[in-house]
């Protein structure tokens, strides 16, 4: 239970099983709103997973099914992600999310981290301009790549991808950030320069992440869910 | 187990060779034969190019009329049949449900199967029947060739538009969402610019089919000798035709070396769809990933 603080995400009872094995079950838990929260547990035990749920990205999968229910606080009340006025798009505006494998598309810098506005629609050019310039600076990307915004995303390096993969999340500013292992790819220096991005963002956004390394964790971490054969059973708060 | 993995390489190599030797001798072939009336004449015969090409003067004698007949052919046929074929592959990758998917893989490759003059024989049932209902009006013609040959070369459009994005890996598929695109968006937007290159693929797959193909046009509108097709009810001269018109009734070697010659317009001309096919797709490509 998360004590005093305001909750941001609930889930209750959430059960998810991909063709026809449980990968979650009976999932229930507050997340509060404004901390890092690290989900952690072994391989396979459910935590990609339960990321997709609080986007409903999973659905995207063929042969899964999901039981239960999440609700995210937005705009002062609480709203059911899979009720049928909610939109599976505005979703995903609100809850962004960075895999583990940076995947940026095969376009240009610039359009990479452009093409969420682009898609929402009515953001004129210059304020997209200037929006893809705040975001790439707070990514500490924008110096590397100011000269080059119309080369192909493609050939940057891998923490330089997963950085350009952060600020296209951070573009549409979401209450809610889902990072699955962002910094497996990275060296230390590039994960570090992660870490403390991701310490800045707390200030905006609430932000789950998962991650094997224990001691990133400890460093970053509010608080911590482990989940163990689907379930969540565990939550330790850390200073 | 390293000579059994030696021998497949060099089995694998072999049929290669075999393969580009088998090209190349059939195109050595037709210009060997067809080198000496490659010209001018060939194509225009007495009209003067400028002339012919700006319609003021009718070609006799020469091949104008049969390639203008067939590129209107090709670009009308693939008209009818990129749009309708790359819809059906979008709705089989991305839409249709497991039992739909089933029937209609079935149906498209059944279709894919279906022997050129079957189609051809159902493109004359057509136009007879438009015959009848609209008093003589609509015969055999180019509209009901390139009708035919677009219904003949939509299951490969479609198949490969459908495995080329069935062939994306599920995060090129996911990114998009996850950004807030809906499922159109990450269509239009993501996943055909991505997958262009093998949609292309089938799209110049349709292009020889359309361009070569000579028992549909055959029963649906195609002439030995009309000139150049002033609409899409008249009746047209096509290249594949007059090949196999000359390489049947030809009456010297004069004519029969004019059969060669219309071979190698037709390998150029197939040639040049299929650049153009690659430049679209990379300006497509370019114009849906990179341009700002």
């Amino acid at each position: 239970m998360v004590m005093d603080k305001t909750v941001k995400i609930r889930t209750e009872n959430l059960c998810f099983s991909y063709n026809g094995r449980a990968i979650l079950c009976n999932s229930s838990m507050d997340f509060a709103d404004g901390e890092i929260t690290a989900i952690v547990g072994p391989s396979g035990s459910g935590k990609s997973t339960f990321l997709l749920t609080l986007n409903r990205l999973w659905e995207a999968i063929p042969r899964c099914t999901l039981q239960g229910a999440v609700e995210m606080r937005f705009n002062g009340r609480y709203h059911d992600i899979y009720g049928r006025d909610y939109p599976v798009t505005r979703l995903r505006r609100q809850v962004g999310m960075v895999f583990q494998v940076p995947n940026p598309l095969p376009m240009s810098i610039y359009k990479n981290v452009a093409f969420p506005l682009q898609l929402k629609g009515g953001v004129p050019k210059e304020n997209m301009r200037s929006r893809v310039e705040e975001c790439l600076r707070q990514v500490r990307l924008w110096d590397e790549v100011q000269d080059r915004l119309h080369a192909s995303a493609l050939d940057l390096s891998g923490g330089q991808q997963q950085r350009l993969c952060i600020a296209r999340a951070l573009i549409l500013r979401p209450e809610v950030l889902l990072l699955d292992e962002p910094t497996s790819a990275l060296d230390h220096a590039a994960a570090k320069a992660i870490e403390r991005l991701l310490l800045e963002l707390k200030r905006s956004c609430t932000i789950l992440l998962v991650s094997h390394y224990l001691d990133q964790v400890s460093r970053i971490a509010d608080s911590v869910v482990e989940l163990h054969n689907g379930r969540l059973v565990s939550k330790a708060e850390y200073d | 187990m390293r000579v059994l993995e030696q021998a497949v390489v060099h089995f694998s190599r072999l049929c290669g060779i075999i393969l580009l030797g088998a090209v190349l001798t059939v195109i050595g072939y037709l210009f060997v034969h067809g080198w000496s009336s490659l010209g001018l004449s060939l194509i225009f015969g007495a009209t003067p190019p400028l002339d012919a090409l700006l319609m003021k003067r009718h070609v006799f004698n020469g091949l104008f009329p049969a390639v203008a007949g067939t590129l209107s052919l090709v670009a009308l046929a693939i008209c009818w049949a990129v749009p309708m074929g790359m819809a059906a592959g979008i709705y089989l990758a991305e839409y249709a449900g497991p039992k739909i998917k089933a029937i209609l893989n079935l149906f498209f490759d059944i279709m894919a199967g279906l022997p050129s003059i079957v189609v051809g024989l159902f493109g004359f049932a057509v136009a007879v029947f438009l015959n009848r209902r609209f008093s003589g009006a609509i015969h055999p013609c180019l509209l009901i060739s390139s009708m035919a040959l677009a219904f003949l070369v939509l299951p490969y459009i479609t198949r490969t538009t459908q495995m080329a994005l069935e062939g994306l890996p599920l995060s090129a598929r996911m990114t998009a969402l996850s950004l807030g695109a809906s499922r159109l968006q990450n269509i239009v937007r993501v996943l055909v610019p991505q997958s262009l290159s093998g949609i292309v693929s089938g799209i110049i797959l349709a292009i020889g089919r359309c361009a070569e193909d000579t028992a549909v046009i055959m029963l649906t509108g195609v002439v030995a000798s009309t000139g150049v097709p002033r609409s899409l009810l008249s009746h047209y001269e096509a290249l594949p035709f007059y090949i196999y018109y000359i390489s049947a009734q030809y009456t010297n070697s004069e004519e029969l070396a004019s059969g060669y010659g219309a071979a190698i317009i037709l390998l150029c001309i197939c040639l040049v769809l299929f650049l153009l096919a690659f430049a679209i797709r990379k300006r497509i490509s370019y114009h849906a990933l990179y341009r700002a």
